[in-house]
């Protein structure tokens, strides 16, 4: 094993802290960048171990052209969040190539620090904080290391300074965070990640659904302000359907139609969701939602709500909503028209089979539940794996399969109204939710997706019909699980069954649920109920600018202080103080120690002038002189010095 | 791009100049006078930060703040890092004209926290880093390059850091009016030195190994058995006991003697004559005009004699 040189030394730190920096964007990075940079990170330190000689500056250029092609050939853009990242990941590698001095290792441990702010734009959870700060930590004792003086002396604990540091840094940092002022209702310009976040869409196919909840991320959470509604009332409305080529089920492009009135019912439930990002503008909302903040998004004449931004954060909103309700008591024509296309020369038996059931119904009202009873009485199955259905996917189905999740039903379903002259549209969204008894809020997941049907009745308006009810009530009234067989692999089993998981997982929720509402989602409402909190009653930027200061002032003084303790003058050996006091006391009595008197020298003069004092005088010096000068001093001697000095008075 | 940061440069040090004026004696280091400035880096960084204010999700922001403030903290700790150090002349090796003249400088550190990565500099001579531990005392020596004889003054020693982070840069100048003496370059080729007067004649006394004539500090090349033991038992200092009898010839190098076209070669072969002299152990003395050093042996007359031509109607150079 040879020696680690100053420079591998320095080398190894850097590339430590640009790895784990790195970290998290290995679930995000193509798998040939991941690859490339860790090449370059290898060929960097095995260059300097083995002593080759660094690529020439255009070696260096021919690589930084080819990644960048690469960059742009597989990720068809050199910005945006992943390209970008990647660009920057490969340019760092590059970087080591042509890393020598010290400024070439600052700026990597710059890219480092960049790298971690990035991770937090795809995510701002726990866990990549809990990855984030080790790194930053990291990434400053790198710098405390690199930055240095090559060959400095006097070695430092890089880990040990820079964790002091950064607990300095902590208090500032804290303050700044609470009063650097948030802009009131802004979608902070965040860069979109570009990969296709799982999540419901604004369009859905056959099997879209049930692909999704095999998914058992958070989409949302929910604070009720009173108590939550029953299972069968939580029905989360999201993007309403209403084209249909046949197989997929679309939001059509024309949103120009007018809002048609509801009248509410019943007591209203309030709540405040706290929704996680999806990179779309769709909000969630209990139906039917009467209020909400006008700052994050409007409804469209479905109802539907729709954030005015693409949502790339956490963002949290509070809604009203009725359980009871009448929607759209008229329907103008250009509406119902709209509610009843169907592509021509598609699904022919299902068009036959409604008119037939039509003809035989006395309503729309009783066609539907004929239909329902249809569903209910023939052989239909509920299941999270349905075969592919064909090209006129509702004919395959109801006569063919008649193997189903909730998309294939409602869908189904809507078609057959359609058919038989009565509106409707499909509504995807989320059913249900579980209740998370420690902090009191319900969890909506990507595995309580849902599709239902809404149809249009005389005298009744918008009316919602769950097909998925009648075939698995358990789905509406408990959850997914329950629908299923035992042996379906359906996501968090293993989970709901153990009782202590559960309860863990819960527990781990809750804590993710307050992390958001906290932290991520510290926004300026937020930051005025902090103000308030603090006894400012009407608090405006003012009032923040002098807590700013004044919290900045604070934790400048603080830093000062604890500097001047760490820097504070030293305190004199206890041993030269006792030899101090010997020679002050003989000064005291006219005998001087010049400037530069070795303590022999001097005590010999002492001796000469008094000699009363030669004696303890010499004895004094010998073991002030063997106290400071052995390697090991005896404590006995410590004492003897001690004694001899408490007799000594000249 | 010179231009633009060489002339705010020359401001800025005659400003501090008449600011500080000149300093005597040890000078210890206080915020007045320590001065402090980002480097280049440093800015980058901050503008690394201030850009990354605009991805404002709220975890970003609170990396950037903990940066920011992790700054502030690196500006704080270069600051004290100079910061009641003391600075203080620790004498000079004055070299032969053409060799670096060392200035010696003890930075004493009175503090609980050792200090890094300490940088001397003047205009034209700049240190290794040095560290001072907790309570400790590290010299420093900074080499000018010189090019004549005669007294090299430095009047601006710049004691700069950029530890932890390399984001900062802390300095503080000093002008203390330090003075080393450039001995002149012994020739390379002279004649050998003219026979000492009356040497081979009677007259002059016989130091013989038989009778003991005094004792003398011991010099390289004494002969060990002529150590004065005793002496250096009682003492601790090194004297060697002097026998009536033991010198050869002791010439005194004269100007008047030395060939030459022009002073300063003539000087510089008087510097050759005595440094081989001191080589050889031999007991020498210098003659100039006005000035007589009786032969002698030992560093310290070589110290005497080379000061002594190097100060002869020596002009005082600058370092800048």
């Amino acid at each position: 094993m040879r020696e680690v040189t100053e420079p591998l030394r320095r080398l190894g730190w850097t590339s430590a802290g640009l790895l784990t920096a790195l970290g998290p964007h290995y679930l995000y990075l193509r798998p040939w960048v991941i690859a490339m940079v860790l090449g370059l990170c290898a060929w960097r330190l095995l260059a300097e171990r083995r002593g080759w000689p660094l690529p020439a500056a255009w070696a260096r250029g021919v690589i930084a052209l080819a990644a960048t092609a690469g960059v742009a050939a597989s990720y068809r853009s050199i910005a945006g969040l992943e390209a970008g990242t990647a660009l920057l990941a490969l340019m760092a590698g590059l970087k080591l190539l042509e890393t020598r001095g010290p400024r070439d290792h600052i700026v990597l441990i710059f890219i480092g620090w960049f790298l971690c702010l990035a991770a937090f734009l795809y995510q701002q959870s726990l866990p990549m904080l809990a990855w984030v700060l080790p790194t930053v930590w990291l990434l400053a004792a790198a710098l405390l290391v690199v930055a240095r003086a090559p060959a400095s002396p006097l070695p430092l604990a890089p880990f040990r300074s820079a964790g002091a540091m950064l607990a300095k840094a902590a208090p500032l940092a804290l303050v700044l965070f609470l009063f650097f002022p948030r802009i009131a209702g802004q979608f902070w310009g965040v860069p979109a990640a570009d990969r296709a976040q799982s999540g419901l869409d604004e369009e859905m196919s056959p099997g879209d659904i049930s692909e999704l909840t095999l998914n058992d991320v958070v989409a949302f959470r929910v604070r009720f302000d009173g108590e939550p509604p029953p299972p069968l009332q939580r029905y989360w409305r999201g993007p309403v359907l209403t084209e249909f080529d046949g197989y997929t089920w679309s939001r059509p492009r024309n949103q120009a139609y007018f809002l048609p009135p509801v009248s509410w019912h019943g007591a209203p439930v309030d709540y405040t969701i706290t929704l996680e990002p999806t990179g779309l503008r769709l909000l969630f909302a209990l139906d039917m939602v009467q209020d909400w903040p006008d700052a994050v998004g409007w409804q469209s004449w479905d109802y539907q709500l729709l954030a005015r931004a693409p949502i790339n954060t956490v963002i949290q909103y509070r809604a009203r909503s009725y359980p009871q309700y009448a929607a759209g008591p008229v329907l103008s024509p250009a509406l119902r028209n709209r509610h009843l296309q169907l592509p021509p020369g598609r699904n022919p038996r299902s068009i036959e089979l409604a008119r037939r059931l039509r003809a035989g119904a006395a309503s729309d009202a009783d066609f539907a539940r004929r239909v329902f009873e249809r569903f209910r009485a023939e052989e239909f199955y509920y299941t999270l794996t349905p075969p592919r259905l064909d090209r006129d996917s509702v004919d395959d189905f109801l006569f063919n399969t008649r193997r189903g999740f909730c998309g294939h039903f409602a869908s189904a379903f809507t078609m057959l109204m359609r058919a038989a002259g009565v509106p409707a549209r499909v509504v995807a969204g989320y059913q249900g939710g579980d209740w998370n008894q420690i902090g009191g809020y319900l969890i909506v997941r990507q595995s309580h997706a849902h599709a239902w049907s809404e149809a249009w009745l005389p005298g009744r308006g918008w009316t919602r019909f769950d097909p998925t009810a009648a075939v698995a009530p358990e789905r509406v009234e408990r959850d997914l699980q329950s629908a299923l067989p035992e042996e379906a692999g359906v996501p968090g089993r293993l989970l709901r069954q153990s009782a202590l998981l559960w309860q863990a997982g819960m527990l781990w929720d809750n804590l993710q649920a307050r992390w958001n509402e906290l932290v991520v989602k510290f926004d300026q409402p937020a930051q005025e109920r902090l103000l308030q909190s603090l006894g400012f009653d009407d608090p405006d930027w003012r009032d923040l600018a002098l807590l700013l200061a004044a919290g900045l002032l604070g934790a400048v003084l603080l830093l000062s202080a604890w500097l001047a303790w760490e820097f504070r003058p030293r305190r004199a050996d206890p041993v030269v103080a006792d030899y101090q006091r010997f020679t002050r006391r003989l000064a005291r009595r006219g005998i001087d120690r010049g400037p530069g008197e070795a303590p022999r020298d001097f005590a010999q003069r002492v001796g000469r002038l008094r000699p009363d004092l030669a004696a303890i005088s010499r004895a004094i010096t010998e073991l002030y002189l063997r106290l400071r000068y052995l390697p090991a001093p005896a404590a006995a001697d410590r004492v003897h010095l001690r004694g001899l000095l408490r007799r000594f008075h000249p | 791009m010179r231009l633009l940061t060489d002339r705010p440069r020359t401001w800025l040090r005659r400003w501090i100049r008449r600011r500080q004026g000149t300093d005597h004696g040890p000078v210890v280091l206080r915020r007045g006078r320590i001065y402090i400035l980002p480097t280049r880096l440093g800015l980058a960084f901050a503008a690394m930060l201030l850009g990354s204010l605009n991805y404002g999700n709220n975890l970003g922001l609170g990396l950037t703040f903990l940066l920011a403030a992790l700054g502030l903290v690196a500006m704080q700790a270069c600051h004290r890092n100079l910061e009641s150090l003391t600075v203080s002349a620790a004498g000079t090796e004055p070299p032969f004209a053409g060799n670096a003249a060392g200035f010696r400088l003890a930075l004493d550190n009175p503090g609980a926290a050792a200090r890094h990565d300490l940088e001397a500099s003047t205009t034209a001579a700049a240190a290794p880093p040095v560290a001072v531990a907790a309570g400790g005392e590290t010299i420093v020596t900074l080499r000018l390059p010189t090019r004549r004889r005669g007294w090299v003054t430095l009047d601006r020693i710049e004691l700069a850091t950029r530890h932890p982070f390399g984001l900062f840069r802390a300095w503080a100048v000093l002008h203390p009016e330090l003075r080393c003496l450039v001995y002149p370059r012994p020739a390379v080729r002279a004649p050998a030195p003219p026979p000492a007067p009356g040497s081979g004649a009677g007259g002059r006394t016989h130091r013989g190994v038989e009778d003991f004539a005094g004792l003398k500090d011991y010099h390289p090349g004494d002969p060990p058995r002529h150590i004065a033991w005793k002496a250096h038992a009682r003492g601790g200092e090194l004297l060697v006991k002097q026998f009536a009898g033991t010198a050869a010839a002791e010439p005194v190098f004269d100007l008047a003697q030395a060939p030459g076209a022009d002073l300063e070669q003539r000087l510089a072969i008087l510097a050759r004559w005595v440094v081989d002299a001191d080589a050889a152990g031999q007991v020498y003395g210098l003659r100039l005009p006005g000035l007589e050093l009786a032969p002698q042996p030992g560093p310290r007359q070589r110290q005497r004699c080379l000061a002594a031509l190097a100060e002869f109607e020596a002009p005082v150079l600058r370092d800048a």
